[in-house]
């Protein structure tokens, strides 16, 4: 993989974002590569977590802010747990996928945004998550109808799916929670 | 003792087995339980992957409530616990971001309430002395491979319930109640998460080494503390199985069904039923359930 280090990308402000947003200093990495060396699942992405970094050092934007190795990450934790700076990488991960939500590009995994956004809108009308409506939600969305369908049944017989949605009593506040946060992230 | 407790909303469902197994252990070593009033989803992954300020605002409303009601919390998601703690350290780490976060869900919160995960409970709080107490069936010659996934010890400094990368508060649990903690290298290792949906091959292979590397290491069975884990372990297995090329067939039980089963708990109170890798010929085989009827 090979990118170019135009003028424009050295002197975009997106490392400024990033660590403005995250509150990490990404100087303080040194490309150790412990965090690249724990990842869980490397085996299934272009960019691993050190490279992320680097690319975010070198304000190239569009490449992180495309690419699918930003959502699949599983937010286990590992890589902040070996870093020898204690940088908060996961932070700048979650940086890096609300910056791609903002932006004017495509982000990459889209798969992996509609199962966010399917789950947040069941908490935003029920305020509790109910487990069928988010399966059901993301397969409409994503278009993929029969994922996880063989083992709905059952979950039905043994009686793990509660079917009246749990919601909770001062869903009013909830909704203006998440309507000021819309408005501050401006999304 | 009397804790403010908090289900989160996989105890209300897919993980219902947890939600009574944890209520009937804790009843039964003298813990009460208060829920927490009209507590909201703690966002998950969800939340934290797609808007740092809903994930912390969503756990700091059910950390205000239980404020209120004066109660420490009490979780068994080891999600939950990740996300209500992790508020706290975020709030008091940042003034500004403290008082936007107050504004935002209508009510002060300065991340003073403290979060307790059920293995900190039971194994700190209480004490394995009190719970050998109230063992009647130990688990002789069950070994156990207890998993811990990422959130309970990881990220330290803010959750510290245990060493990093090798806790060992679940195996002082099982091995109190008379189970035989495996020491294998797998304790933390990421099961796949909240990809479960969108990125199905991923959980297959990385919960398909999970269980894997349990077997090779002598484990009958796996002890779990988060239902996510336990559904990706468990509801997985049989793709694992194909993707390995092996058989596995380790029954995922929450350690609380564990612990219940060697205090002689109700069985209906521990739901052994209710997961996909029946353990029951297992538990029948070592004694620990006559017959192996169950219904």
């Amino acid at each position: 993989m090979r990118w170019e280090l135009a003028d424009k990308a050295l002197h975009s402000d997106f490392r400024r974002r990033v660590e403005e947003l995250s509150g990490q200093n990404l100087g303080e990495c040194y490309q150790c590569g412990k965090c690249t060396g724990g990842c869980p699942v490397l085996a299934d992405i272009e960019l691993s977590p050190n490279r992320v970094i680097r690319m975010i050092q070198l304000g190239l934007e569009e490449d992180v802010l495309t690419n699918e190795s930003i959502w699949c990450c599983t937010a286990c934790g590992t890589c902040n747990g070996r870093c020898p700076m204690g940088v908060d990488i996961v932070r700048i991960l979650d940086t890096v996928r609300l910056l791609s939500q903002r932006s004017k590009y495509r982000p990459g995994a889209l798969e992996v945004l509609t199962f966010y956004q399917a789950f947040l809108n069941c908490i935003r009308h029920f305020g509790r998550l109910n487990e069928i409506g988010l399966m059901g939600s993301y397969n409409i969305n994503s278009g993929r109808l029969l994922t996880n369908m063989v083992k709905a049944p059952w979950f039905f017989m043994k009686g793990k799916i509660s079917l009246s949605p749990h919601k909770i009593r001062r869903i009013e506040r909830l909704e203006r929670v998440f309507a000021r946060i819309e408005e501050i992230e401006g999304k | 003792m009397r804790y403010g407790y908090f289900p989160g909303c996989s105890l209300l469902s897919s993980a219902v087995e947890y939600d009574r197994s944890a209520r009937a252990v804790l009843g039964a070593v003298g813990v009460e339980l208060e829920e927490i009033d009209d507590w909201v989803c703690c966002g998950a992954t969800a939340a934290h992957a797609t808007s740092p300020l809903l994930s912390a605002a969503l756990p700091a409303i059910s950390c205000a409530a239980a404020e209120k009601q004066g109660l420490d919390v009490l979780t068994c998601c080891a999600a939950c616990y990740s996300r209500l703690k992790s508020v706290n350290r975020e709030v008091k780490d940042d003034p500004k971001l403290q008082k936007q976060i107050s504004e935002i869900i209508e009510e002060p919160y300065e991340g003073n309430v403290r979060v307790l995960h059920i293995t900190e409970v039971l194994g700190r709080e209480i004490g394995t002395e009190a719970i050998k107490a109230a063992v009647q069936k130990p688990l002789e010659g069950l070994k156990v491979a207890c998993y811990y996934g990422c959130l309970m010890a990881r990220m330290p400094e803010a959750l510290c319930v245990d060493k990093a990368e090798y806790p060992v508060l679940m195996d002082d649990l099982i091995r109190a109640v008379g189970g035989e903690p495996v020491d294998w290298p797998y304790k933390t290792e990421c099961c796949g998460a909240a990809l479960t949906l969108a990125r199905q091959k991923t959980v297959i292979r990385l919960s398909g080494e999970v269980v894997q590397i349990a077997k090779a290491n002598g484990a009958d069975i796996l002890a779990v503390a988060c239902p996510l884990c336990q559904a990706n372990l468990d509801m997985y297995q049989a793709n694992a199985e194909k993707l390995l090329g092996e058989q596995l067939g380790v029954p995922v039980l929450y350690f609380t069904q564990l612990m219940g089963l060697a205090m002689g708990l109700p069985t209906e109170e521990l739901c052994l039923d209710k997961v996909i890798v029946d353990p029951m010929p297992l538990l029948s085989e070592k004694g620990f359930i006559s017959g192996g009827v169950y219904l």
